[in-house]
């Protein structure tokens, strides 16, 4: 076991893991941070996904130990309070989910690329979110809200 | 669920390398083909070296002689993004940009990308193949949809590389250090098949890594990456083709074109580029040229469309870089 | 399986009648808006608790040991160097006691497999599990256990099950059961009087569910009684099974699952993972974690049964259909699930002819057992008998709509002819293909581009999707106007819940953001069967209907007292009652007297029974554009259009995403799903990774996707008017593209998926 001190959303927090811990795993299971998915731990879904200094990854392949001293942004870590974040209400808005599992992951891959690309075309949208499955299929209310998305970032004055 | 193992974070190169003297020490850039291959239990790690913390192994830069330097961490994204890169090699953009989804590009490195493991659902998967040590290659017989049809045996992987065909057409070399020293090698040297290597895909020896990608200068130079696959994200090339051409008047000079997802290594089409070089790439010549492709080919019993593939997107490739006409 | 299997699991509590006529609803206010969930915010917030995120203090995790050969016996397990293992807490096998449960049964009910069951007949059968203090801590001791097993020939080629040589799954070889045979008319005289005739031998994959939420529970022990927080589409079904395996009375055993991610019919019923959580918890004092690793979902978690079928249509050359021959083939694996259930449904339904005969062959093979899968039988009937029509209508020169057109059925024929309830069918064809601009599509010359433009069409219709009872539901009208809404039905991701509150909204006046929704919970809520079937608008909405008529008239009768008028004479105004004639006689609620010592009303709602005698389906037809690379095979879907009558619109967002995601699996289907087995090595199946099992990204399905809602009227089917949608909208897509891509090329593909891995060399033969 090793100790960390990893930032999530905001805060410092400290864990002892074993080095084989995924980022996912002790996010959900020692920090209790929920909101990202476990649904295959092979990084071939995204429903894990986080940024990591604003870039989205999939928490699921990645050590935790390899994500001590970056910055690491969940769905938990776009709220305003209790108020939802930009993406966050454009999903909600546009009913971009139907199960929800995979929308935590979707929300925070559309966020990292609205981050790099504040304007993106539907092209990039379709890209940005190619690696996030969704086997219920709400892909084309997804690529609106991401669109929508970006017209709330812009209202509301850049990250959030 | 991983296997235990333990962790150090280099801060040098030489530091890694102190580490890596084991036979199940494992380096760790990206990690993303290294926990899949630790979780499917590919092979075994008792320790895990990361690079996370050495400088120097990330960035593009120009070379003295006008080529690019990518240090072999640089994630895919920062290769498919690099103005420098777009500008230069469009293709090598291109193959970046194919790989896998955003994430795992945002994760994966380009060092590792060239030297991650085959995808075949034999050597991934709970079978003793021959790769692995076994006696036999289960592809031969079984499900080989997506196994090679050039170079192939005794064991049919194809690799699975979308950016090693492209540097390889152009003539990229990679830097390699070990504890016995450090030396660059042709990119064309770097990769072996089966028959040769039976066990690995590359010269790389144990405790060696891969710090350096080097372009040479590209003046003139047309390139360009065709991947197919059977879903548009996340999916390893059915069949891909990398072109890269120089042209004066639009008669090509120079010519190299590599498939990638047909062969155990990328796969040099020399007969393509004996049938191009030295013509404007007409449309026989065009279509004369990829049927040349697949000279040789063997299938198996389930990839035979791959040769129609192959033919189809060399035919297209060479019909869209006579359509550009270099200036 | 029979359609009722879908939904039903054992006996259901008898419904009385709805307590007060329902008049079928006008002009609405709420119902049928394009409102957002009722749930959107814990979906988006991260806040919704999945049974996956379920954290107990003291939790342990659990994983299974599975076969890793697809027929085997078990000769020998030894557990003690895990049981030794660091923050290991129980290993539990054949041997361990109490875990010795009957599990697989026949026909007959009799049981022929157990919970752990040393006779392994297929990939991924439990064979011993663990708790332990961390989920790694529990796989480290999977490894960690010696299995000795005797290695059998095993059979997992479901075409060639029935040869003398193929090992035997089962006693009595690898007929699961006597040919289905369906027969009306006169077969050969049909033939005799057909002008064309098309026949061919089609194909579909065996697909997997693969849910984002992988299947599992968390399970806890309080004394005697059991709380399982399940991942699953319904409640009861899982709480009166692992009632009865293990012994104890439904009311000590709480199944909560107020959150589901995905299910597609592979969460209907408990697993062996529900009772072996239990079992563990049990033996350990300890809540334990039990959810199956992506890997074991795809092995051992249900899937659609592959198909062959061979199907031969007659027609007249005005297009009449003269005679249907058809012949299905499937297995359901090697338990009792059936691999050709209701598979020829259409052919017997959807389209106008005397003469059918269908036979069905059910086998058994060493590999996973089918769960039911969105429309079971359904997509696949479709891919032929859509591409057969498609067919037909090019050898006859007529239109593909206009030949389905000249073959609507007026009677459900597979029924002996009883009428529907409403029926939209040539609604759908005709406005579908307007809307889709498909006589101009059709029209436009084949290009000679390496980019070649195709559209395609295929209808469909769903054997099921009239719901029906037992439901019920309870409204709760609060002193202050606020609702809290009860049921026991799950919400899948279909919006559930928000149809539901809308019902109430619609009923009783109240936003949607005073009603309070307590639902999938066996100790709070009331029976209700699974989610799935495309039946739970259908079935529970008219008993949520009704449950608010019965608070609204509750108010009204003491209304009525307070204000001296006839309860007939009143209606509900918002949180005030007022009377028809005078609207200056009015009383707010909160002064009602009555009402303000009560401070509570309380309606019950129950679901009534369907119309006798008349069948209640939906029906769909769908239209696509495709784009084919002639050089490579490579299909890429352009736009999409689904007309669907599914009856009464209950919410257009949630309705309008279902069509949207009946698309997108539908296309799965079409260009990139199949399970691959080691058919003639190991048996074992090769594709356990998303990676290599292939559903839909992003990239791979348009952003061009139009819901065209046909809204018949159908004052029959229940008293909201609404057919079930979620199967019906991935009935035809497949068959759609098949046939867009042939308009494309020219070239039908009668195997499914539809990729360059075949469509590459068909064009290469084509050309040489």
């Amino acid at each position: 076991m090793i100790p960390l001190t990893l930032r999530v959303n905001g805060r410092e927090r400290r864990v002892l893991v074993e080095p084989r811990q995924s980022l996912l795993r002790v996010l959900r299971d020692e920090l209790g941070l929920t909101g990202a998915k476990e649904g295959c731990h092979r990084g071939e879904c995204g429903s894990c996904t986080v940024l990591m200094d604003g870039v989205p990854l999939y928490a699921c392949m990645t050590l935790a130990p390899e994500a001590e001293g970056r910055e690491i942004t969940t769905v938990e870590g776009l709220l305003d309070g209790e108020a939802l974040g930009p993406v966050q209400d454009a999903f909600a808005e546009h009913d971009a989910f139907q199960c929800g599992f995979c929308t935590s992951g979707q929300i925070v891959a559309v966020e990292g690329l609205l981050r790099a690309n504040p304007q993106p075309s539907l092209e990039e949208i379709r890209t940005g979110v190619s690696g996030n499955l969704c086997r219920c299929g709400a892909y084309p209310n997804i690529f609106r809200a991401a669109g929508r998305a970006a017209e709330l970032r812009a209202g509301r004055g850049g990250d959030s | 669920m991983l296997p235990n193992f333990a962790y150090v974070r280099a801060r040098t190169v030489e530091e890694a390398l102190e580490h890596l003297g084991g036979e199940d020490t494992r380096v760790h850039a990206g990690g993303t083909d290294l926990l899949g291959c630790l979780r499917d239990r590919v092979f075994a790690a008792d320790k895990v070296v990361s690079l996370r913390d050495v400088e120097g192994l990330t960035g593009i830069r120009r070379a003295a002689d006008g080529g690019l330097v990518l240090g072999g961490l640089t994630t895919l994204a920062e290769v498919s993004r690099s103005s420098e890169v777009r500008g230069l090699y469009p293709g090598l953009a291109q193959a970046a940009s194919a790989v896998a989804s955003p994430q795992l590009r945002n994760q994966g490195t380009l060092a590792g990308n060239l030297c991650q493991r085959p995808r075949c659902w034999y050597f991934r998967g709970e079978f003793h193949c021959a790769k692995k040590g076994g006696a036999q290659c289960y592809a031969v017989g079984g499900q080989n949809r997506y196994h090679a049809v050039l170079g192939g045996g005794p064991c049919y992987i194809v690799h699975p590389s979308d950016t090693a065909p492209m540097l390889l057409a152009l003539d990229a070399a990679v830097r390699i250090v070990g504890r016995a020293g450090e030396r660059a090698i042709k990119l064309a040297e770097f990769f072996v098949l089966p028959e040769v290597e039976l066990a690995r895909e590359n010269v790389l020896a144990p405790g060696e890594i891969v710090t350096e990608i080097l372009l040479p200068p590209a003046p003139g130079l047309y390139s360009s990456y065709r991947k197919v696959r059977e879903r548009g994200a996340w999916d390893f090339a059915l069949a891909s083709v990398a072109l890269a051409l120089r042209s004066i008047g639009g008669r090509v000079t120079q010519a190299s074109v590599v498939l990638g997802g047909v062969a155990p290594a990328p796969w040099r089409a020399e007969a393509v580029e004996r049938a191009i070089v030295g013509t404007t790439v007409d449309e026989k010549t065009a279509r004369d040229a990829a049927a040349a492709a697949v000279e040789g080919a063997e299938p198996l019993e389930w990839n035979a469309y791959k040769l129609p593939l192959i033919r189809g997107i060399v035919e297209e490739s060479l019909r869209r870089f006579h359509d550009y006409q270099p200036s | 399986m029979k359609a009722a299997d879908y939904y039903l699991d054992g006996p259901a509590p008898e419904t009385p009648e709805p307590r007060q006529r329902q008049d079928r609803w006008g002009e609405t206010r709420v119902v049928g808006r394009p409102l957002p969930r009722v749930d959107a915010y814990e979906r988006v917030s991260g806040s919704a608790v999945y049974p996956s995120d379920v954290q107990l203090p003291g939790m342990l995790h659990a994983a299974i040991l599975r076969s890793p050969h697809p027929h085997a016996r078990v000769k020998r397990v030894e557990t003690s160097r895990a049981e030794a293992m660091p923050g290991v807490r129980a290993v539990i096998t054949h041997q361990t006691p109490g875990a010795d449960i009957a599990w697989y049964t026949d026909r007959e009910g009799a049981t022929v497999g157990h919970l752990f069951e040393a006779h392994c007949r297929f990939e991924g059968e439990a064979v011993a599990a663990v708790a332990a203090e961390s989920p790694y801590q529990a796989r480290d001791a999977l490894e960690a256990i010696e299995v000795e097993y005797e290695v059998l020939p095993f059979t997992s080629d479901y075409e060639t099950a029935l040869e003398p040589r193929a090992p035997a799954v089962r006693d009595g070889g690898n007929r699961a059961s006597e040919p289905g045979v369906y027969e009306r008319g006169d077969l050969a005289a049909g033939f005799n009087a057909a002008e064309v005739v098309v026949e061919e031998t089609f194909r579909t994959p065996c697909e997997l569910h693969t849910p984002l939420e992988p299947h599992g529970c968390v399970a806890r022990w309080d004394g005697n009684r059991l709380t399982v927080w399940e991942s699953t589409q319904g409640v009861y079904p899982v709480q009166s099974r692992v009632a009865q395996v293990l012994g104890l009375p439904l009311a000590n055993v709480r199944v909560i699952g107020h959150y589901v991610g995905g299910g597609f019919g592979s969460k209907l019923r408990p697993g062996k993972y529900t009772v072996i959580a239990a079992l563990l918890a049990r033996q350990t004092g300890r809540p334990v974690r039990l959810f199956l690793s992506r890997e074991e979902t795809l092995l051992c978690a249900g899937n659609r049964p592959a198909n062959r079928m061979r199907l031969k249509v007659g027609a007249k050359r005005d297009g009449t259909l003269t005679a249907i021959e058809f012949h299905g083939l499937g297995s359901g694996g090697a338990y009792s699930g059936s691999g050709t259930g209701i598979l020829d449904w259409q052919v017997r339904d959807l389209y106008r002819c005397d003469n059918v005969r269908c036979t069905t062959e059910n086998v058994y093979i060493h590999a996973g057992a089918q769960r039911p899968m969105r429309a079971p039988g359904h997509p696949q009937c479709s891919w032929a008998l859509e591409q057969v029509m498609d067919e037909l209508a090019d050898r006859l020169e007529l239109d593909p709509v206009e030949l389905r057109l000249r073959n609507l059925a007026s009677v459900s024929q597979g029924r002996g002819g009883i009428p529907y309830t409403s029926n939209g069918f040539r609604e759908c064809l005709e406005e579908g293909a307007r809307t889709f601009g498909w006589l101009a599509a059709r029209s436009r010359a084949r290009s000679e581009d390496d980019l070649a433009r195709g559209v395609g069409m295929a209808g469909g219709l769903w054997i099921a999707g009239a719901g029906g009872p037992p439901s019920t539901a309870i409204v709760k009208y609060f002193a202050d106007g606020s609702v809290n809404l009860n049921l026991g039905a799950s919400d899948i991701g279909t919006g559930t819940k928000t149809v539901m509150a809308m019902v109430v909204a619609e009923e009783l006046g109240v936003p949607l953001d005073r009603i309070q929704i307590e639902h999938a919970d066996t100790a709070t809520t009331q029976f209700a069967t699974a989610s799935g079937g495309s039946k739970t608008v259908p079935t529970d909405a008219p008993a949520v209907r009704a449950a608010a008529l019965d608070c609204h008239n509750q108010l009204l009768d003491m209304a009525a007292e307070e204000l001296a008028v006839a309860p007939s004479e009143l209606k509900l105004d918002g949180d005030h009652v007022v009377a028809v004639g005078d609207p200056e006689k009015r009383v707010a609620l909160r002064e009602v007297s009555d009402f303000r010592r009560r401070q509570v009303v309380v309606g019950i709602g129950y679901r009534g029974p369907n119309p006798e005698g008349k069948a209640t389906c939906p029906f769909a037809a769908q239209f696509c554009e495709v784009e084919v690379n002639r050089r490579t095979g490579e299909v890429r879907v352009l736009r999409f259009l689904g007309a669907h009558d599914s009856g009464r619109v209950m919410n257009r967002a949630t309705y309008d995403n279902q069509v949207y995601g009946g698309i997108v699996m539908g296309i799965g289907l079409g260009l990139t799903e199949r399970r691959v087995l080691d058919t003639g090595q190991t048996g074992k199946m090769c594709n356990l990774s998303w990676h290599d099992y292939k559903i839909p990204t992003a990239l791979d399905v348009p952003a061009d996707v139009t819901s065209l809602p046909i809204e018949t009227e159908d004052v029959e089917c229940n008293t909201v008017g609404a057919k079930g949608l979620g199967e019906p909208v991935t009935i035809p897509t497949a068959a759609a593209i098949a046939n867009a891509v042939y308009n494309a090329t020219g070239i039908r593909v009668w195997e499914a998926p539809l990729n360059a891995t075949r469509l590459a060399e068909l064009l290469a033969e084509r050309e040489a």
